[in-house]
């Protein structure tokens, strides 16, 4: 059943739309900016670094095992995973989960993220709310159901009110996650004012606050490294490369690129 | 002497183009580097933004490698100083301001090194040595003043020295593919094949496609002797082949080997045969790179009937 469309005030474009957009677009750059001069730099130690990279080689040797000679992979196996003093067995490092309260660096990181994203969004959101309360700010192109209602058209009490008409509130929400591509064109990749991808890495990092655990780390590489075997790639190379001839094209062209363009 | 973009009639944004292309590539061509740059810098440095800090770093690291002192001066008092600085007089106007810039921007590891690598080009290899060891107090990470200090080594000729601190530093950053090429070049030159075999073995692992470490691992192989290793060698020639078609050295490489293993007094008769037929392959196509490569010239007739005689005088007797 079509509902009237609703025809909206245009000066409600042009008061509270374009505004909203703005103000949106400048709190996300000046959050930018913020995070840029409260970066704190994040010191790693050598020992995490050395063993950041082992962990690595130790990989590249499983998957990439096969294009060495058997002998070699064997050695490097042994060194390894060897029972009395392979590295993997051998090595300990002292782990100190960095929970938040006892690592005072990460409690302030934390502080300092939340300050830069979560407060201003919340604080914008409170004011838009409160200025721009009272009226519809504009339509979304899909149908919602009633449940949207409260959500979406905070402040406007009318029940048989089409739930696709949304207040300002649920605009400038929208915008914070629609300009997100804008703030890539403008500043950049990886900029601070990139909201979702923050709360995203949020979430995934509390998923991965792995590498401090590196003696789990190890035991996962060792006991993956006593799994894998040693199937030669170059077993039938000669076969392979002979059952047809080499391929000379290009080689001896007349053209050959001279000078520096 | 005629400006870059005269000869090639090309503009400012081309050239600065092309130096990030061979900062990206990493590529060692340092006089067309400072050729390049060097004009990019004199006439354009207005237009290139924030671009020149870059540009300043990879002309003065080519700067050095041409013994171009003052030109390396020069760029590295513009990185200190942030500002641009007319060269009127490179060598002697600049020499006094990089003391006092350097009491204004002491904190950049990275210009640090640079500052370094100038001493090392003057041979001043002591103080080079203090300027690395500050960086590394300040930052026992920083990967580029170690290696840096290890090729002071190696200016030295110290080579027994460089292979030991290029151990230890491996030992800490096992996934320096740079290192371990370096250290495998060390070893080379000590004759340790074993040990240079195991460096290519690491580079191998991690760049299974590059037909070059195959190569360069067979060469080892090779050289170094013996039943089995000519049969390893013999598969990474092969391998290297496989990988690119057109390795001419990876083909003669084949060649050799198998040539070498069939002439030898302990195989058996079928290894003996196997090899052979490797070996007859290998001419065979060596043959066809060389009549494709004289392909419209008169003396293709005399340059065929030579690869052969080179071939056959390749060959291995037993003796």
């Amino acid at each position: 059943m079509a509902e009237p469309e609703l025809l909206l005030d245009s000066n409600i474009r042009l008061w509270v739309v374009l505004p909203i957009v703005f103000i949106t677009f400048l709190v996300g750059v000046i959050r930018h900016y913020v995070s840029i001069l409260l970066q704190s730099d994040k010191k790693l130690t050598l020992e995490q670094v050395s063993d950041s990279q082992v962990l690595i080689r130790s990989r590249i040797l499983r998957e990439n095992g096969k294009y060495i000679p058997k002998q070699s992979f064997l050695m490097r196996k042994f060194y390894f995973n060897n029972q009395e003093d392979g590295f993997f067995k051998k090595t300990k490092r002292k782990v100190v989960p960095p929970s938040p309260m006892t690592d005072p660096s990460m409690l302030t990181d934390m502080m300092k993220g939340n300050v830069t994203n979560v407060l201003p969004m919340i604080l914008i959101g409170g004011w838009i709310n409160w200025t721009f309360s009272g009226f519809v700010t504009t339509k979304v192109p899909f149908p919602l159901t009633l449940r949207f209602k409260p959500m979406l058209q905070q402040g406007i009490e009318l029940l048989s009110l089409d739930a696709s008409w949304v207040s300002s509130a649920s605009w400038y929400f929208l915008n914070v996650f629609g300009l997100r591509s804008m703030y890539s064109l403008i500043l950049g990749q990886d900029n601070g004012a990139d909201q979702s991808r923050i709360m995203q890495e949020q979430m995934s990092g509390a998923a991965m606050a792995m590498p401090a655990d590196t003696n789990k780390a190890f035991k996962a590489e060792w006991e993956a490294l006593e799994l894998t075997d040693h199937h030669w790639a170059l077993e039938s190379v000669e076969e392979d490369l002979m059952s047809r001839e080499l391929d000379f094209d290009g080689m001896f062209s007349k053209e050959l690129p001279s000078g520096i363009f | 002497m005629a400006s870059v973009s005269e000869m090639y009639d090309v503009g400012w944004e081309e050239m600065r183009d092309k130096l990030r292309k061979w900062r990206e590539d990493n590529c060692r061509n340092s006089e067309q580097i400072v050729d390049v740059g060097e004009e990019l810098i004199g006439e354009h440095s207005s237009k290139l933004g924030d671009d020149i800090w870059i540009i300043y770093e990879q002309v003065m690291i080519a700067a050095l490698d041409c013994s171009r002192d003052d030109l390396a001066l020069v760029s590295l008092a513009e990185t200190f100083q942030g500002r641009w600085f007319v060269l009127e007089n490179p060598r002697v106007s600049v020499e006094t301001c990089l003391q006092e810039l350097r009491k204004q921007f002491p904190d950049s590891h990275r210009v640090k090194r640079l500052s370094g690598m100038r001493l090392e080009a003057l041979e001043r290899y002591d103080e080079a040595n203090k300027h690395y060891d500050t960086i590394l107090q300040d930052d026992p990470t920083n990967t580029a003043a170690r290696k840096r200090k290890i090729s002071i080594l190696k200016a030295q000729g110290k080579s027994a020295e460089a292979i030991r601190e290029l151990n230890e530093y491996l030992e800490q950053f096992v996934g320096d593919q740079e290192a371990w090429h370096e250290l495998s070049e060390l070893y080379i030159n000590e004759h340790d094949y074993g040990k240079a075999a195991f460096c290519l073995e690491e580079l191998m692992m991690t760049n299974p496609h590059n037909h070059l470490y195959c190569e360069q691992y067979a060469e080892v192989k090779y050289t170094q002797g013996g039943l089995e290793n000519l049969e390893l060698s013999r598969k990474y020639f092969a391998q290297a082949l496989r990988l690119n078609n057109r390795n001419m050295r990876a083909l003669f490489g084949l060649y050799m080997s198998a040539s070498h293993i069939a002439a030898s007094p302990k195989v058996s008769a079928k290894v003996k045969k196997d090899n052979m037929k490797y070996a007859a392959w290998a001419a065979t196509q060596i043959n066809r790179a060389y009549k494709m490569a004289g392909r419209g010239t008169k003396e293709n007739k005399c340059s065929v009937k030579a690869v052969e005689e080179m071939l056959e005088s390749m060959q291995i007797n037993i003796s």
